[in-house]
Order: C-alpha cells, then sequence, then structure tokens
C-alpha cells in the first residue's frame, strides 16, 4: 500500500470539512438571524459578524470531527493479536 | 532573456528529473517553474486574467444610488446588486443562480472542456498573478532553478524576502477587497487608515490572505490536482466531439532531434523535435504528448510554445492544438449534440425564469404573528378580540405607506393604534392590531382570516397572509 504523507491526510480532512462547514453556515444563518439567537440567550450586545465567526467554526469543529471520524474508521481493523 | 525566445536544442534532458524535490503543502513533489510564453493563447489569458482581476478590485469601489454597488452586507443582512436588493427571504434566487452556474459549467466543459480552469477560475488567475511577481523579482525559469539550487547567500535571502514580501501585500490588498464585498469597503479602508478595525474584520482579512498567499503563492497546480472537487468530475462531462487540447501523435511520431532543414522523413522520424518545451511550460507539469490528463488544465501553453517551435523549423502549426478526438481520428466533430442542446435549452429556461422571478418580486414582506399571551378575549360589550403582531418588512429601495385591511369573516372590525402604517426602505416594523368580531357569526371555534397590506402610492406592491381568528368553542 502507498504511504498517504501526513500532511496530504490532514488536507483530506481538513478541506472538506471547511467546504461543507462554510455551506451549512450559509444556509443556518440564511434560516435564523444571529441577533434573534442573542435576544433568545437573552444577550444584547453582539455583533452578527462576531456571531457569524464563530458559528462557522463551532460548524467547521462539527465537520472536522466528523472527517476524522471518517478517517479514523476507514483504517483496516487489526486482525491479528500483537 | 534566452528564456523568452525558446530556442530548439536537440535532445534537453526531461526537465522533471533534474528538479529538487521538495516537500510542499499538499503532498510530496517536485517544484514547477513554469517557463514564460508568448503566443495567442498567453495574450487571450493574460486579457482575461486582467480583466477579471480589474472587476474583482474595481467593482468593490463602485456606487450606486448612494450605497456600494455590490455589497453582500453580512453585518445588515441585506445583499445589494447595483438597484436590486435581496433578503434573507430570497435565499432561493441565490440557490437558483447557483443551480445556472453549475449547469454553465457543465455546458461549457461539454462543449469546450476545461476553459473554466485555463482562463477564468480564481485559481489560476491569482496563480498567474503570483507567478508573473515572481518572474519580474526572481528572474527567468532558469534562474530561479539555479538559484533554489545553490547555497543561502544574502543576495539569494534578499531576493526570496522581497517576494514573499510582495506577495503578502498583494495577498492582503486581496483579503481586504475580499471582506470588502461584505462589509462597505470605504467604511472598512477608513478603519484600516485610522486603526480602528473590528477584531472579525481584522480575523477575515488575515484569514483570506493567508489563503491567497498559501493557494497562490505555494500550492498552485497542486489545488487543481488534489483540492479541486471539479477537476476530479469534469471528466464525465467529456465526449469525442469536445474540444481538448491534443498533441497530434500521428504527425509528431516518432519524435527526435534534428538538425533544421532536414527532412525528417529521410530520418524516419515526425514532426515532434522532443524540444520539451511544451513540458517547461506546463504549470501543472505535464507532458502533453502522453495523451489527455486530468492534471491539465487547459491553459493552451504548450500549444503557443510548440506552435513556435514549429514556425522555426518551418514546419505547419498545429502540432499540439484545440482539437477534439473524433477530429483527431479523421472524423467530424459535432458540435450540435444532443447533451448540448438540452444543456443550452435548460440554461435558457432558468435563466430566463430567474430574470422574470426577479422581475416579478413583491418588495414587501409581512409576518402574522398572533399573541401568545391568550387565544382570545371578550369584551365588555360581549365580542371577541384577537390580537396579533404584524411584521412588515419594506423591501424596496424607498419608504412607503401601506393600508391594511382584513377579509374572511363578516363584520370584523380591525383597529390599529398607529394613524399611519408607513415603513422606510429596508424597515422592519412591527405593527400590533387587534380584530374585533361579534361571536355570533363565528360557525366553529377557529377561522381563517387574510390580512392585505398594500402600498399606497402603489396598489401592485400588495401582500395578503392568513392568519387565524379563535372565538370561544360552540
Amino acid at each position: 500500500m502507498v504511504e498517504i504523507p501526513f500532511i496530504q491526510r490532514v488536507i483530506a480532512v481538513a478541506w472538506p470539512s471547511f467546504l461543507t462547514a462554510g455551506l451549512a453556515t450559509i444556509l443556518f444563518f440564511v434560516a435564523f438571524d444571529p441577533q434573534d439567537l442573542a435576544a433568545l440567550l437573552g444577550k444584547t450586545k453582539s455583533s452578527r459578524m462576531g456571531v457569524y465567526t464563530v458559528g462557522f467554526f463551532l460548524f467547521w469543529l462539527l465537520t472536522l470531527t466528523s472527517c476524522l471520524l471518517t478517517c479514523y474508521f476507514q483504517r483496516p481493523c487489526e486482525t491479528k493479536n500483537a | 532573456m534566452s528564456e523568452n525566445k525558446p530556442t530548439v536544442k536537440p535532445s534537453a534532458a526531461a526537465v522533471s528529473e533534474s528538479d529538487p524535490e521538495s516537500s510542499s503543502f499538499y503532498a510530496k513533489h517536485k517544484k514547477v517553474y513554469p517557463r514564460e510564453v508568448h503566443g495567442i493563447f498567453r495574450n487571450l489569458r493574460t486579457i482575461g486574467i486582467l480583466v477579471l482581476l480589474g472587476l474583482y478590485y474595481g467593482v468593490a469601489w463602485l456606487q450606486w444610488d448612494g450605497h456600494q454597488a455590490v455589497l453582500f452586507d453580512l453585518p445588515a443582512r441585506k445583499f445589494y446588486v447595483f438597484g436590486l436588493t435581496f433578503w434573507p427571504q430570497d435565499f432561493f434566487f441565490f440557490a437558483w443562480l447557483l443551480v445556472i452556474a453549475a449547469l454553465s459549467l457543465f455546458y461549457f466543459t461539454a462543449l469546450a472542456g476545461r476553459l473554466w480552469c485555463g482562463y477564468a477560475c480564481p485559481q489560476t488567475v491569482w496563480t498567474e498573478a503570483f507567478l508573473w511577481i515572481e518572474r519580474k523579482i526572481e528572474g527567468t525559469r532558469g534562474q530561479q532553478m539555479k538559484r533554489d539550487k545553490s547555497e543561502m547567500s544574502a543576495t539569494k535571502f534578499r531576493i526570496k524576502a522581497l517576494k514573499h514580501i510582495v506577495w503578502i501585500a498583494f495577498a492582503l490588498f486581496t483579503g481586504f477587497t475580499f471582506v470588502g464585498y461584505f462589509t462597505p469597503i470605504r467604511e472598512l479602508a477608513g478603519n484600516i487608515l485610522s486603526f480602528s478595525l473590528g477584531p472579525w474584520e481584522t480575523f477575515w482579512i488575515l484569514f483570506y490572505s493567508f489563503a491567497t498567499y498559501g493557494n497562490a503563492g505555494w500550492m498552485r497546480e497542486q489545488v487543481c490536482i488534489y483540492m479541486c472537487p471539479y477537476a476530479r468530475f469534469q471528466s464525465a462531462m467529456f465526449d469525442k466531439d469536445t474540444l481538448i487540447i491534443a498533441y497530434d501523435e500521428k504527425r509528431g511520431e516518432p519524435r527526435g532531434s534534428r538538425k533544421r532543414g532536414i527532412d525528417p522523413k529521410e530520418k524516419g522520424l515526425g514532426d515532434c523535435v522532443d524540444c520539451t518545451l511544451c513540458v517547461q511550460v506546463c504549470p501543472t507539469g505535464i507532458d502533453i504528448r502522453n495523451g489527455l490528463q486530468y492534471e491539465c488544465i487547459g491553459c493552451a501553453a504548450c500549444i503557443d510554445v510548440c506552435d513556435d517551435v514549429m514556425d522555426k523549423m518551418g514546419y505547419e502549426k498545429g502540432l499540439i492544438r484545440y482539437t477534439t478526438e473524433h477530429n483527431l481520428s479523421g472524423q467530424k466533430t459535432k458540435i450540435l449534440r444532443p447533451r448540448i442542446i438540452m444543456y443550452t435549452l435548460l440554461l435558457l429556461a432558468l435563466a430566463g425564469g430567474l430574470v422574470y422571478a426577479v422581475s416579478q418580486r413583491v418588495l414587501l414582506e409581512l409576518d402574522i404573528i398572533r399573541d401568545r399571551s391568550g387565544l382570545y378575549r371578550e369584551t365588555d360589550e360581549g365580542l371577541i378580540d384577537n390580537i396579533y403582531t404584524l411584521k412588515i418588512i419594506n423591501m424596496d429601495q424607498k419608504p412607503h405607506q401601506y393600508e391594511l385591511s382584513v377579509s374572511g369573516l363578516e363584520g370584523m372590525e380591525l383597529i390599529v393604534k398607529k394613524p399611519e402604517i408607513t415603513a422606510n426602505s429596508g424597515e422592519v416594523v412591527d405593527l400590533p392590531v387587534t380584530v374585533r368580531l361579534d361571536p355570533a357569526v363565528l360557525e366553529r371555534a377557529s377561522n381563517e382570516i387574510e390580512f392585505t397590506l398594500t402600498a399606497k402610492d402603489d396598489p401592485e406592491l400588495t401582500r395578503t397572509e392568513t392568519g387565524r381568528f379563535v372565538g370561544p368553542r360552540i
């Protein structure tokens, strides 16, 4: 089996999760106004740009986790005991 | 300046063999040093790149009717595109536009191969800009390769540092312009000059600048080869009539070096002089003579350089050329094929539909929210009150005064506390209203009623929304 360079594996996880996180952020914030969300949480002072940014990174964290797990589980199971 | 004028040297060693192998961002690969090229396609690409970069950096500064002409104002949740304003409610149009964009990409791919990749993709456009800067500072391909192999010295460090400083400055300006499409660019520029830029804007400018610097300066063709989803599936749109860049194997082989003026047939050679210039100019570092490869972004640099060589040798141009598989095998190319006709019709229908739908948009939004404190209220006279909050959004670019009416049940009285219902451009107005009714006319507890809001100065600017009127159990 060809050894895939470490950096290539990193990008194979980071890049698709970045794309899907971007998409999720757009869809989520089209439906919900950050200021309405802030009002629900009882916070009055929050910039929309800030909420978008934090929202994007939370989505990225989520998709990153999922991509990492896919990467982890696709490795072949160890069949023999060491 | 010998690099600018390709010379035909017999049996130049394949370039990639002598390149230093470097560990890069993505995968272990050999750094590609594309040789500068001149010719008709190079000129076309330069014009395309200048126009696209000009649009990107220029449009952000255009004004229209007192606001930035193209502004996806995320802080205000409004998108301005010249005379049009879009709201989150109009997301549908955006999705529609994306479908059209995707279909156009399929259409052009089926028709003319990877035109997008070679001429218009931002990755190509910015890589070309970065390559141009690199050449201006580091010199020709040969000079760059020599310097990279040499030991670090003060001169080498100075040249490399200068290149990166210019790259980073250019990337920062690109990032600034990018953020300028999402938050008003004039304010942004003012904030930068007065050192009062907000933390989120700062972050995104740096983020996008870093992406530009990394993608166009370092990763380049690797983005196309490893990261681009389109590159992986574009071949599915290809058929034997798609325009591709191809090497005419029948004419070129057997390849081999020769002296100028010698009849190749005598030596049993084809037209390819094996000068490897087509490999040297390739930005993705492939050999087009190995056939159509998915790394080929269709930039046509090999066509330009080979035509030059053919001219010098006194051979006919077009050993490498834009052609189709059918053409190469001696058949006729069919342009109007079922998939092209289908894409054309579909695109026309979608684009026409979008223009029509946008032009028919009603620039008024009305939401009916029932009061949560109770289903209904009984007045002293025994009448039933239902309380609502109407959310009115004026999506037009000018203020309006509106008239409200309610229908659906006989004898309803509409009580609005405000004397006038007005909303400025882009304003969201919460309007509390009460609907009063004699319960004698009610046939059931829950009834549908309709609120209609109409602009006084434009009867076509009207919205009707359904609400519920609730009375006592019957």
